[in-house]
């Protein structure tokens, strides 16, 4: 069986939601019947077939070439199999995503990972706002799961984040872990403004100290910290793209807030933290 | 042109009729006589058999204002979870406890309901609650003004002005805010609040202005009476939600002497302290209130289970009341030198013993009132349940065997608490017709609504027969509104809008050099914006202001 192959035909005009493609929802159906299913595409609904071409049957292994940012809800609930999307993904990339794999290989929209609650994201390019935070009107970001992305994220990322862990290999913006709940945060880049705003527990891992610190954090020293070493084995043994944490040392200047909440969040800068490319 | 409705069966309890087989024709939006031999008759509808009652009438229901918008800003999922796509004739829409405006007037109209009444209007809110209402297609709409913890009446009390004074302001504020009555949230309370008192009953003191709920009760309540405006003083009471309040709200309904008040949401000031969990049923002493004061009327505010949000003025409770927001999201604030509001999400659930307690004593108070002329029915939507609810409610007060089979799955001991099983009561089409029509119109002193005589407005329902009478009142066959048939098979099919009510009664243009200087010092707004002109209003995009008169007292 060969991975679905969905190739867009020419780029649309509007946003399509992408939800009904996944997994879960395609599972057992044949190509006739995919190519039929209607997408809602600005206020009209168009089939799949005007807006793809489709090949290929393995629906567990769904493919998506020419991807563009107007292809939306990629990915939204589905518990298993894999989606590759080539190409640019739009925004509510993995919505409330349950377990699987989805791979982009190019840039992704606004509120990336939101709820997730669980699988794998990996972005190679750059995300925008809102990554791992909650959908608008939850209380709960990100729940379980893990995103790894390879470029730079937007603002507020890992809003109201309750749990799993976020990779963030370059520059992160305002608002990183505002009001976090719990789970896990590195960032290799830099930092933007306001960070950790309103944590209550959870950690950020940084490589760089912070430009600027809000006033409600507090500065611990310089710690060891025997369990970063085997977190980051583990995160290496976990992920070959992780191989490079296997440096990363115990030692680390812990930064415990935001006190004017619950306080027992912290930001961990780790020392020598050299990352070989 | 003249269309003729053959051989339905009518339900006119403004006229007596019940269930008889009658034609009735409608010309220019009005019902007329029958017409003579050589008059044509454009159109014939044939609703032989069918049940014809005159346009649902909602007396209280929270359709417009700040606090309905906050619901709806708070409540992203509420809405992500109740799309409404557009369709040829209507427009896409969202929500299920709050929906947007143009939903709300859509599924009104698809129930049958022609008129909808916003009773808790803030008058410094007026100007965006009169926009709302006129994105509400279809029905016929009008707001009533919340008095009573604004601090101009409380100063005018205090310092002893004459009754003629408040009567003035009263009036003034009626005609400034566009209002069809008055109404009073928590008396003084809200007021109160501000003053860091979290709980004010009957004759507890405000202690800013030393003044207890009952005075100003007694004097709004004999100013509405005085100043002649139909529907009485719609009084939210003290104590809301508190065990033990039916005490305080049979104290309220003596304390008027005779006066005529509308008691509205009862349900909820209607708890006994009783049993273990101190937590009982009142809806005995307020239905046997209701039957010996003829003075008096109300409204249920039955609860239904499931999600919904909780929308009102009265900050003190629901400040109170926010610890059990569901979801933990919340807004208390303070509006102005006018009241406040509150909005707290809430989920009543079957299995609770409080809320299943609640939803049997809503339905006690509406099954042991004996008079259909003086109890309506209502949830409060938002605040018990959204208002799509009332063919359920319908058919639970239509349906013993339905009512106990729904209540044998509630929880055990607030079954055992409730006499509801008992009560063997079943509502007719009649006294469903008073209820939901004839009654509140008469309540508001909207003569030519709710009833089916000559000349009265051609605001019509047509329902199917159904032994289920869910899906009788849920998908009415058509719906006339001013004659426009807006609805058929229960699908909208025409969106005129709708005509705002008001009534204006008379004052001393003189009461405006004392507001002026109060708005000067402690107003955001200026006296001459703060009044919303005819023109104003008719440039919302409504088909027309109507003004009822006032009655001489």
């Amino acid at each position: 069986m060969t991975a679905l192959l969905l190739t867009l035909k020419k780029q649309p005009e509007l946003p399509v939601d992408l939800s009904p493609l996944t997994p879960d929802k395609l599972k057992g159906k044949s190509k006739a019947q995919i190519s039929a299913i209607k997408l809602i595409n600005g206020k009209d609904k168009t089939p799949v077939s005007t807006l793809f071409s489709v090949s290929g049957s393995d629906t567990e292994n769904i493919r998506i070439q020419r991807s563009c940012r107007q292809l939306t809800h990629i990915g939204e609930d589905m518990s298993f199999g894999e989606i590759q999307v080539r190409g640019d993904a739009g925004n509510y990339l993995g919505k409330h995503m349950h377990g699987g794999h989805i791979k982009v290989s190019g840039h992704s929209g606004d509120s990336t990972a939101c709820g997730l609650k669980g699988g794998l994201i990996e972005i190679d390019g750059d995300v925008g706002d809102r990554l791992g935070a909650n959908f608008i009107g939850e209380l709960h970001g990100m729940s379980d799961g893990t995103v790894i992305v390879s470029g730079n994220a937007g603002h507020r990322v890992g809003e109201r984040m309750r749990r799993g862990t976020i990779v963030v290999r370059g520059h992160v913006g305002e608002y990183c872990a505002n009001w976090m709940l719990a789970g896990s945060i590195i960032v290799l880049g830099k930092t933007g403004n306001y960070l950790g705003n309103g944590m209550k527990r959870g950690t950020v891992i940084l490589t760089k100290k912070p430009r600027h610190m809000i006033a409600t954090f507090r500065h611990c020293g310089l710690l060891k910290i025997e369990f970063l070493r085997l977190f980051f084995k583990q995160m290496a043994l976990a992920n070959k793209e992780f191989n490079f944490f296997r440096n990363f040392g115990p030692e680390a200047i812990r930064f415990a807030g935001d006190v004017s909440c619950e306080g027992l969040g912290e930001i961990l800068v780790l020392k020598n933290a050299r990352i070989s490319k | 042109m003249l269309t003729k409705l053959l051989g339905g069966i009518v339900y006119d309890p403004m006229h007596g009729v019940k269930g008889k087989k009658r034609d009735i024709y409608i010309r220019d939006g009005r019902i007329v006589r029958k017409p003579g031999k050589n008059e044509r008759i454009h159109k014939t509808i044939d609703v032989s058999n069918k049940v014809i009652m005159a346009g649902g009438i909602d007396i209280h229901t929270h359709i417009g204002g700040g606090k309905v918008n906050i619901a709806r800003m708070m409540l992203p999922e509420d809405h992500q979870q109740d799309p409404v796509r557009t369709t040829a004739k209507t427009r896409a829409g969202s929500g299920y406890a709050a929906p947007s405006t143009l939903t709300t007037g859509y599924r009104y109209a698809e129930m049958g309901y022609t008129s909808c009444f916003e009773p808790a209007m803030l008058p410094v809110n007026a100007r965006q609650a009169h926009m709302e209402m006129a994105d509400t297609p279809i029905v016929d709409t009008g707001a009533y003004s919340l008095l009573g913890n604004d601090d101009f009446l409380l100063q005018l009390i205090t310092k002893k002005k004459s009754q003629k004074l408040i009567n003035d302001y009263v009036a003034w504020t009626m005609h400034a805010s566009q209002a069809m009555a008055v109404k009073i949230v928590n008396p003084g309370g809200i007021n109160a609040f501000k003053f860091n008192q979290r709980k004010l009953d009957l004759d507890d003191n405000n202690s800013f202005y030393n003044l207890s709920p009952r005075k100003i009760l007694k004097v709004l309540a004999r100013s509405l009476h005085e100043l002649g405006v139909p529907h009485p003083l719609h009084v939210h009471g003290c104590n809301l939600g508190v065990p033990g309040n039916v005490h305080t709200t049979l104290d309220t309904i003596e304390a008027m002497a005779g006066l005529p008040i509308h008691l509205t949401h009862v349900q909820f000031h209607s708890y006994g302290t009783e049993g273990d969990r101190k937590f009982s049923s009142g809806a005995v002493h307020i239905a046997e209130a209701l039957n010996k004061h003829k003075n008096i009327s109300l409204d249920v505010g039955q609860i239904m289970f499931g999600q919904t949000v909780t929308a009102s003025g009265d900050t003190m409770m629901q400040h109170s009341g926010s610890e059990h927001a569901h979801p933990n999201k919340w807004v208390c604030m303070d509006i102005e030198c006018d009241a406040g509001c509150g909005v707290v999400p809430f989920r009543y659930r079957d299995k609770n013993f409080v809320n299943a307690l609640q939803w049997c004593i809503g339905l006690e108070i509406f099954l042991l009132a004996s008079d259909p002329w003086r109890i309506f029915l209502t949830t409060d939507h938002p605040n018990g349940a959204p208002f799509t609810m009332y063919p359920h409610l319908i058919r639970l007060l239509m349906d013993r065997s339905f009512r106990n089979d729904m209540l044998s799955t509630l929880n055990k001991s607030a079954r055992a608490a409730s006499v509801l099983d008992s009560i063997d009561r079943e509502y007719s089409l009649y006294e469903i017709a008073t209820m939901t029509r004839a009654a509140p119109a008469r309540s508001l002193g909207l003569t030519d609504r709710g009833h089916l005589g000559i000349n009265a407005c051609a605001d019509i329902t047509v329902y199917n027969e159904h032994a289920n009478k869910e899906i009788m009142f849920a998908q009415p066959e058509y719906v006339f509104k001013n004659g426009t048939l807006v609805v058929k098979n229960g699908k909208v099919i025409n969106t005129p809008a709708g005509s705002t009510h008001t009534v204006k009664p008379d004052f001393d243009p003189g009461i405006e050099k004392h507001l002026k200087k109060y708005f000067d010092r402690y107003h955001t707004v200026k006296l001459g914006n703060f009044k919303i002109s005819d023109d104003e209003l008719l440039d919302y995009g409504r088909e027309s202001l109507i003004v009822h008169p006032c009655v001489n007292n």
